[in-house]
């Protein structure tokens, strides 16, 4: 099997770098830190009032999953940001696209090698995510959910990312360009949805229109929080940020099978993200003829 | 071999390329040469298919490269005038690397890399971390990297910039070697003199157009109608500045302390019967030379564009 040299030759530099080490250090730290501080506080509760709440067990999972799903919004644009804009940066990227490869597999390689870290992120914080099932109550189904939902996020935020690196010439353009993006797609989406609902509950209003709802299935915090309520039931995790969540069920076809459609529509936007980046690293010259 | 037919571009108001033609042959080693901003960069850059023309085309091969890109870039070996660097590679992996990207794996891709380190003498090198080598070891490492599919053809975009007098010669010394081989080399550089000890023909580019192409005989003749004629008369001096000003290959007279320094457009004949009507005319002739000419003088004047027009100078 051929493996994609692109691919190859970063996890070969990458293995020799500081930077992954100390990525996965960090992000393990930070979620570890909280999880243990979240089960210390539990058990300080228990001692205090000598009865234990099956509840508060629970909401480890939702505190611990809502922890890595955020540092994966944070983490995924900054691995993939700087991927095709670096190669610009270092005049590497001519040098490649003088051989037989093709911008298809450039921008594959990029992303394939940003999606196995944060992989291996995911796979190096089983044992902190493994704490909840010290008092059970959630299943390897629910677990295996929410991994397919890092999975989907990942891709769309990496795809992104990717686009915004070979749209901009340098790194540091790409880098605020694609956290925009994300901001875009989680904050402003849900802005528009507290825009709607605001205006909707005016005296001359109508009540709150349901089209703003369908932007969230963009958002991937909304597909998060919506497979956490499945799991937990309402109240927990992003709920707080998201009461529109709890009008989906309202809407149809969409809103009973909101979950599979919003990562639909996510791999679907990632696929554009992914087309665009293609074209934007495609060196001018190819395949066109004089105008 | 490679062959650039009214060759076309234009970046917003600017005419990089301007209907520019150009032929290289196969096994030439070509000199590509023009003053900064000339064209070269882009003129390379259309061929190698980074960027597209806006009227014209490249064949490589008879193989046009807006049409067949994959067949002309497994044709063409491409080395820049910058050299990127990736961290934590070595320079053996450099190669494996680049080796992958043209489809060679495993042992074949090894060897092929051991033998191309051996030619630029990089062999003792293949430790090394790439990041680590000077930039004319670096610039040898590209020249190998570009060789790595062994191309017919190899293009170098001012690959001497920057290098010191030794590593310029280490690297002119390996060019005549791939000349040797048979690969057809186009070669660009602002200096033209740098190319003229190793190149077979030369191009010279301005503005976007071709203005000189040529095989380095015919501008090494240049030279000699660049260069003027240096005649030394005792006495009768009118007599042989008439003589001078009606003649139809003189171009432009000069008239300096011990000489007369003559712009004159014909060869080494038309020089003979100039100095034997001179003689015939009565005038003493004790000096009659071409002076001495450089490739740098005959650049200056192929890509001078001030616009001036030749003034014939009078003593009176």
């Amino acid at each position: 099997m051929r493996i994609n040299p692109i691919y190859r030759q970063e996890s070969r530099a990458g293995a020799r770098s500081f930077k992954l080490p100390l990525i996965i250090l960090g992000f393990n730290s930070v979620l570890a830190v909280v999880a243990l501080l979240y089960m210390d506080s539990m058990i300080a509760q228990v001692r205090l009032t000598a009865e234990i709440q099956y509840s508060s067990f629970l909401g480890l999972y939702s505190f611990v999953t809502t922890m890595e799903f955020v540092l994966l919004l944070f983490v995924v644009p900054a691995l993939t940001a700087g991927a095709i804009s670096g190669e610009r940066e270092r005049q590497t990227l001519d040098l490649m696209l003088t051989t037989r490869l093709k911008a298809s597999d450039i921008v594959a390689g990029k992303l394939v090698q940003g999606l196995s870290t944060v992989f291996l992120l995911i796979v190096s914080s089983f044992p902190i995510l493994g704490l909840v099932f010290i008092y059970g109550g959630v299943t390897m189904a629910d677990v295996g959910l929410m991994l397919l939902c890092y999975v989907v996020t990942s891709v769309l935020l990496g795809s992104a990312g990717l686009f915004c690196s070979a749209a901009a010439r340098r790194s540091t353009r790409a880098t605020v360009a694609a956290y925009s993006v994300l901001v875009l797609l989680t904050a402003g989406t849900l802005m528009v949805n507290y825009l709607a609902e605001g205006l909707g509950t005016m005296p001359q209003g109508n009540g709150a229109a349901d089209w703003p709802l369908y932007l969230l299935l963009c958002n991937p915090a909304a597909t998060f929080q919506t497979i956490l309520n499945s799991q937990m039931g309402s109240g927990s995790g992003l709920t707080v940020i998201f009461p529109q969540l709890e009008r989906i069920t309202e809407i149809g076809f969409v809103g009973r099978y909101w979950w599979p459609v919003s990562m639909a529509v996510q791999l679907l936007m990632a696929a554009v993200f992914l087309w665009g980046a293609v074209r934007k690293t495609r060196p001018a010259g190819r395949g066109r003829r004089p105008r | 071999m490679l062959r650039i037919e009214n060759l076309t571009k234009v970046f917003g108001r600017t005419v990089a390329l301007d209907g520019l033609n150009m032929t290289v042959e196969a096994g030439a080693l070509y000199g590509f040469v023009g003053p900064n901003g000339a064209g070269k960069t882009t003129t390379i850059k259309t061929v190698i298919g980074l960027l597209a023309p806006d009227d014209g085309r490249v064949l490589v091969n008879d193989i046009d490269v807006a049409k067949e890109p994959d067949r002309v870039m497994a044709r063409i070996g491409y080395v820049p005038d910058a050299f990127g660097v990736y961290d934590n590679l070595k320079v053996s992996e450099y190669m494996e690397f680049f080796a992958s990207c043209y489809g060679l794996a495993g042992l074949k891709a090894r060897k092929r890399g051991q033998m191309l380190l051996e030619q630029v003498g990089l062999d003792d090198k293949a430790d090394f971390y790439v990041e680590g080598l000077s930039r004319g070891m670096q610039q040898r490492l590209c020249l190998a990297r570009a060789l790595i599919h062994n191309p017919p053809v190899l293009i170098m975009d001012e690959p001497t910039a920057g290098l010191d007098p030794r590593t310029r010669y280490e690297f002119k010394e390996i060019l005549k070697e791939l000349r040797n081989q048979g690969k057809t080399v186009l070669i660009s550089s602002h200096i033209l003199s740098e190319l003229a000890e190793i190149c077979t023909d030369i191009g010279v580019i301005d503005q976007g157009r071709m203005v000189f192409e040529g095989s380095m005989e015919e501008i090494l003749a240049q030279i000699n109608v660049a260069s003027p004629l240096l005649i030394s008369v005792s006495g009768n001096r009118q007599k042989a500045l008439e003589l001078l000003r009606a003649h139809p290959e003189v171009e432009t007279v000069t008239i300096r302390e011990e000489e007369i320094a003559v712009g004159f457009s014909g060869d080494k004949r038309d020089e003979e019967t100039l100095l034997k009507q001179l003689v015939e005319a009565g005038v003493n002739v004790y000096g009659f030379v071409r002076e001495r000419g450089n490739l740098e003088s005959v650049f200056m004047q192929i890509t001078d564009h001030s616009g001036e027009e030749v003034v014939l100078l009078h003593e009176d």
